[in-house]
């Protein structure tokens, strides 16, 4: 049956027993396990090939494995491997799917907004609704956001990644059109396929909203500071 | 009279500025011009305070000077302090403050749209008796 360390660590990390008086308090003399290791099959370095043509002798022995054809002339390290293993950012614990929040910055600072979850790159999906106060499916980091206490009761939401949020990238120059006046309209458009998500988002998230009395107007209306308001020291 | 309120022993007081804010005692001994030892029930136990971090009330309580603790325990709870503290402004205004304090920003809305409106309702009465008048 299993048993905790028989030994314990002194401050400082070092062991009280040594590797013996373990070896004794366990009784590792009674218990001495043999490993039978299996027997190694040996594999076979050379095959013989039996080789055309009359004056070749019929056969051939050839190494099974071919030396390699390059050498580097001095042995070089290996790199570590990298075990690195990529999670998404770690959420405020008061930002939860459906909880209000302040936006702090860009083109929409100031106003609440709901939180409908956290994307796989560690970014937080939201929107006004945009229905309600103009903000759409928007990526946004959770430090340029204050978090409210207010939390929606969100239905089940379809499943939204990043790849809706991709850019096309610029598209590259020929050296013709180099001197032609790229009268090419390279402003961002909106998709119709994130128009269509916005509706259908907003048709789950609007009555969820709605239930609550006043959430709406309060959505609706922007955050402000007046005087003798100071953020540290408010309750969101 | 130009004071109502005097320090004396047995004088219950309530502290408004430090680590034991909201928090009341009772005055049970003088340490200098400037400091109180008051005696307080719950967590506060015997302490030295400042004056200017005590306001006093109307409440005065009968112990002797430098009474234990248990003394004063049992000379609160025969005169029903507790329930003549609570209908005191002192502590009714410090508990609004600290109600006031701990809302969130959607109960501050709230509150901000109640109050316009009420505003809005009051103006509005005052006007039409300006105009009948």
């Amino acid at each position: 049956m299993a048993h905790t360390s028989r030994n314990t660590t002194l401050p400082g990390g070092v062991p009280k027993l040594s590797r013996s008086a373990v070896y004794k308090k366990r009784a590792l003399y009674k218990r001495k396990k043999v490993a039978t290791v299996p027997a190694v099959k040996e594999a076979a370095l050379t095959k013989t090939k039996t080789v055309a043509g009359e004056k070749n002798g019929g056969t051939r022995v050839v190494a099974v494995q071919k030396s390699p054809r390059f050498y580097p002339t001095e042995d070089s390290k290996t790199p570590l491997k990298n075990r690195r293993v990529i999670k998404p950012t770690k959420l405020r614990t008061t930002i939860v799917p459906g909880s209000v929040v302040i936006l702090l910055a860009g083109s929409h600072r100031g106003k609440r907004v709901v939180v409908l979850k956290q994307l796989p790159s560690g970014l937080l999906l939201v929107t006004g609704p945009y229905k309600i106060n103009g903000v759409p499916l928007r990526r946004v980091d959770q430090t340029y956001v204050i978090a409210t206490s207010t939390k929606v009761d969100l239905p089940a939401l379809p499943a939204i990644g990043d790849e809706i949020f991709k850019r096309k990238g610029k598209p590259t120059k020929n050296e013709k059109e180099m001197f032609v006046d790229n009268a090419g309209d390279n402003s961002y458009k909106i998709s119709a396929e994130k128009v269509a998500l916005q509706k259908e988002i907003d048709a789950l998230v609007v009555p969820a909203v709605k239930k609550v009395d006043m959430l709406q107007s309060y959505l609706r209306s922007r955050f402000t500071l007046t005087k003798g308001q100071f953020p540290h020291e408010m309750q969101f | 009279m130009l004071y109502k309120r005097y320090i004396e022993i047995g004088r219950v007081c309530f502290i408004r500025l430090g680590d034991d804010v909201g928090k009341s005692a009772v005055v049970v001994d003088l340490v200098d011009q400037k400091h109180l030892m008051v005696d307080g029930p719950g967590g506060l136990g015997r302490k030295v305070v400042r004056l200017n971090q005590v306001a006093l009330t109307d409440i005065k309580i009968n112990i002797p000077r430098g009474c234990k603790t248990k003394t004063v325990r049992t000379a609160l709870a025969k005169e029903g302090v507790e329930a003549k503290l609570a209908a005191t402004s002192l502590v009714k205004k410090f508990a609004a403050k600290n109600a006031k304090a701990q809302l969130g920003d959607f109960a501050r809305f709230k509150n901000r749209v109640a109050k316009t409106a009420s505003n809005r309702k009051i103006r509005s009465t005052v006007r039409k008796l300006k105009k009948s008048s």
